[in-house]
C-alpha cells in the first residue's frame, strides 16, 4: 500500500516526475552504453591479437599496419618483397608466420590472400565445402555468406582495391569452395584465397612489379591488361610482393629485439598488436572519461532534480503526511513513503536507462557495421558493472530523499494540524 | 467511551493548560466550547493521542493512551479514534475509495472497500468514490472525512470546527451526518466548535474558559 501510495504520488505531479526519470534515463543509458563498448571494443580487439605477436609490413604508421592487416579496419601502409620476408619467416624464433596478400573486395569485403593457418588462428571451422586449394578458390566468412547469401559453388568477381566502386577484375571469377564458421573475429567479415590468386589477378609479376614500386594502393587504374592464358602462378614464384605477415613467436626475446634488428637492416618495419592496441585504446580512454564525467554529472544533476522536487512537495503534502499519522501511520512509514518515491524514480529511471542505452547501442551498432565491419552486441549484460551502476542510482535516490524523509519522519502533526 | 482525569498541558514555555474533566458513553455526544486560544483543538489534539499532555489520564475503552509509547499510540490511534477535522484533507493523488482504504489499511492491514462503499453510500457520495478528493465540493469533501474517521468503526469519534467552513445547509447535513452516524457505530463524539449553529442543537456542553 505504501508503495502504491508512493507510486500513485509520483505520478500526481508527471512533470517534476518526468524531468527527473529523463535526466536519469540520459545518464543511466550513456553510463550503459560506455560500459557496453569499452567491454565489447577491448574483447573484440583483444581476441584479435591472440596468436599474433608481431606484424611485420611496410613501413609507415604502426598503428596503420596492425589497423589494416589485424583488423582489416585501414588501408594497408605499402607492401614489402615477399623474399626478403621470407627469409625473416624461416627464422628460428618464429613459431608460425602467416602471410597475407590483400587484393580485391567483393560488394566491398575484403578477398584476402593468406594461407590456411589464417583460418587456423582464429578458429575459424569450415562449415560448408572444403578449404581453398587452387588459385581463385575462397572460402567466405560466415556473416558474408549469410548477408549476401553466397553459397558453396557460386562465383564471382573481384572488384579492384578496398573499395566496392573499384574496377572489376572481369578476365578470372573467383569460386566459393567454402564457407567459415562464425567466430566472432574478423574471419567472419572476409573472403579468404590463397596468395597466388591475389598474385595472378593483377597480372603478370613483371609488369605487377612495375607498377607497384612504391604506390600500390593506388595502381590499376591501366595497365592492367591479364593475360588469360597465363600459367597459375605458385607460392614459390620469385619477385614478388606480399602485404604483411602475422608472427607468433617460439622465443620471446623475438618479439622484443626484433622490432629495432628489421628497422636497421630491412625496409620493412614490425610492430606489436598489443602495444598498438593499447595506444588506440589510451586515446579512446580520454573521449570515453570524458563522457563518463559528462554521465556522472547528468546523474548528479537528476539526484538534485529528486530532492527538489520531493522538498517542493513537502509544504503542501505535511497535511497529508499528518492525516496519515492521524490514521495509524507511523514515522516510520512516512520515512519509507519518500524514499520509495525517490527509489521508484530511480529504479523507473534505470530501466528506461538500460533500455535505451542497448537501443543507442544497436543504432551504433549498425552504423559500425556498416563503415568499419563491427558489431555490438546490445543484448550482452555485464551484470558487475551495471550491478554498480543499479547501485549508483539507489544511492543518488537514498542521498536526494535524505533530507525530505527525515522532515516527514520529523513532521509535528499537532502543530501541522492546528495551523491549518 | 471516552474519559479524562486531571489533564494539563503545557507548550514548551508556555502557560499551563488545565483541561475539565470529561466523560462519553458510546454513541453519545459532548460538545466543547469555547472562545478562540483557550486550548479547544490543542484539548482535541490531546484526547487524540496528537500530543502528550503533561499529567493526567486519558481512558478510552480501558487503555490508558497517555502511558503508550509513541509507535503503540499510532496504531492505537488509527483502530480507535477517528477525527474530523475543520479543513477536510486527503490523500491528493488517491481517488476517494482509495483514501478511505487506506486509513482501514493503516489500522488493520487490510483494505476494508466493502465499509467504505457502505458509508459513502449512507452519506450520498457513491456516485464519486473514483473521483480525486480536489474534484468535489467543500461539502461533500466534509462528509468524505466523516467516512474516513468512521470505517475502521472506532470508539472515539472527535470533531474539530467541522462545520467552520460551511455553509448552514451544509453544516446542518454534517452535524445530522455525525451524530446519526456515531450513533449508529457506537462511537463517542466529542465535538470541538464555537460555532453558534450547533451550540443549540446539544445540551451536553464543556465550555473552556
Amino acid at each position: 500500500m505504501i508503495a502504491k501510495l508512493a507510486w500513485r504520488n509520483i505520478w500526481f505531479k508527471p512533470l517534476n516526475t518526468i524531468l527527473s526519470i529523463i535526466l536519469l534515463m540520459s545518464s543511466v543509458a550513456i553510463i550503459t552504453v560506455l560500459i557496453l563498448l569499452e567491454k565489447q571494443f577491448e574483447e573484440k580487439f583483444n581476441s584479435n591479437i591472440d596468436g599474433v605477436d608481431l606484424v611485420m609490413g611496410a613501413q609507415g604508421s604502426p598503428l596503420q599496419l596492425i589497423l589494416s592487416s589485424v583488423y582489416q579496419v585501414d588501408a594497408p601502409t605499402g607492401n614489402i618483397s615477399y623474399d626478403s620476408a621470407k627469409v625473416w619467416m624461416k627464422n628460428p624464433f618464429v613459431e608460425k608466420a602467416i602471410p597475407l596478400a590483400f587484393g580485391d573486395n567483393y560488394r566491398g569485403y575484403k578477398i584476402l590472400g593468406t594461407t590456411p593457418d589464417y583460418l587456423k588462428k582464429y578458429g575459424a571451422k569450415i562449415s560448408n565445402g572444403k578449404i581453398f586449394e587452387n588459385n581463385f578458390e575462397v572460402v567466405v566468412g560466415n556473416d558474408i555468406a549469410k548477408k549476401l547469401n553466397i553459397n558453396v559453388g557460386d562465383t564471382f568477381f573481384g572488384s579492384h582495391g578496398d573499395a566496392a566502386e573499384g574496377e572489376v577484375h572481369e578476365n578470372e571469377s573467383y569460386k566459393v569452395v567454402g564457407i567459415a564458421e562464425k567466430t566472432g573475429k574478423v574471419v567472419d567479415n572476409l573472403i579468404v584465397c590463397n596468395i597466388p590468386s591475389v598474385w595472378q589477378m593483377h597480372g603478370s609479376h613483371e609488369e605487377h612489379n612495375h607498377e607497384q614500386v612504391g604506390e600500390n594502393p593506388k595502381h590499376g587504374e591501366e595497365g592492367h591488361v591479364h593475360d588469360d592464358h597465363e600459367a597459375d602462378l605458385t607460392i614459390d614464384e620469385p619477385g614478388m610482393e606480399i602485404t604483411a605477415v602475422l608472427l607468433k613467436f617460439r622465443n620471446k626475446m623475438g618479439i622484443v629485439t626484433w622490432p629495432r634488428i628489421i628497422a636497421q637492416n630491412t625496409k620493412m618495419q614490425v610492430a606489436s598488436p598489443a602495444i598498438e592496441v593499447n595506444r588506440l585504446f589510451k586515446l579512446f580512454g580520454i573521449g570515453i572519461n570524458a563522457l563518463q564525467y559528462l554521465a556522472y554529472g547528468i546523474m548528479l544533476i537528476s539526484g538534485i532534480s529528486i530532492f527538489i522536487a520531493l522538498f517542493n512537495t513537502l509544504k503542501e503534502r505535511k497535511f497529508e503526511f499528518a492525516l496519515l499519522r492521524v490514521s495509524g501511520a507511523g514515522r516510520f512509514k512516512l520515512l519509507s513513503l519518500v524514499m520509495i518515491e525517490s527509489l521508484l524514480l530511480c529504479i523507473v529511471g534505470y530501466i528506461f536507462g538500460t533500455i535505451l542505452g542497448r537501443i543507442a547501442l544497436l543504432l551504433l551498432s549498425n552504423s559500425a557495421e556498416d563503415d568499419f565491419k563491427m558489431s555490438f552486441n546490445p543484448y550482452d549484460f555485464i551484470w558487475d558493472k551495471e550491478g554498480i551502476l543499479f547501485l549508483l542510482t539507489i544511492f543518488v535516490g537514498i542521498i536526494a530523499a535524505l533530507i525530505p524523509a527525515i522532515k516527514a519522519y520529523n513532521l509535528n502533526i499537532s502543530k501541522t494540524l492546528a495551523n491549518g | 467511551m471516552i474519559s479524562t482525569k486531571n489533564i494539563t498541558f503545557q507548550y514548551p514555555k508556555g502557560e499551563l493548560f488545565h483541561m475539565p474533566d470529561l466523560y462519553c458513553t458510546a454513541g453519545s455526544t459532548i460538545l466543547i466550547t469555547g472562545n478562540s486560544g483557550r486550548g479547544k483543538t490543542t484539548y482535541l489534539h490531546i484526547l487524540a493521542g496528537l500530543l502528550r499532555p503533561k499529567s493526567g489520564e486519558i481512558e478510552i475503552d480501558s487503555t490508558n493512551i497517555v502511558s503508550l509509547s509513541e509507535r503503540k499510540n499510532d496504531a492505537f490511534r488509527g483502530k480507535n479514534i477517528g477525527v474530523v477535522f475543520q479543513k477536510p484533507y486527503f490523500i491528493a493523488s488517491l481517488s476517494i475509495l482509495e483514501n478511505l482504504e487506506m486509513t482501514s489499511w493503516l489500522a488493520t492491514g487490510k483494505k476494508d472497500s466493502a465499509t467504505a462503499k457502505k458509508l459513502l453510500n449512507q452519506l450520498g457520495l457513491s456516485e464519486h468514490i473514483s473521483k480525486l478528493p480536489s474534484q468535489l465540493s467543500v461539502g461533500q469533501q466534509q462528509r468524505v472525512s466523516i467516512a474516513r474517521a468512521l470505517i475502521n468503526e472506532p470508539k472515539v469519534l472527535l470533531a474539530d470546527e467541522p462545520t467552520s467552513s460551511l455553509d448552514d445547509k451544509n453544516a446542518e447535513i454534517v452535524i445530522d451526518l455525525l451524530t446519526s452516524l456515531s450513533r449508529e457505530y457506537k462511537a463517542a463524539l466529542i465535538i470541538v466548535t464555537h460555532d453558534s449553529r450547533i451550540k443549540e442543537k446539544f445540551h451536553n456542553q464543556i465550555t473552556m474558559i
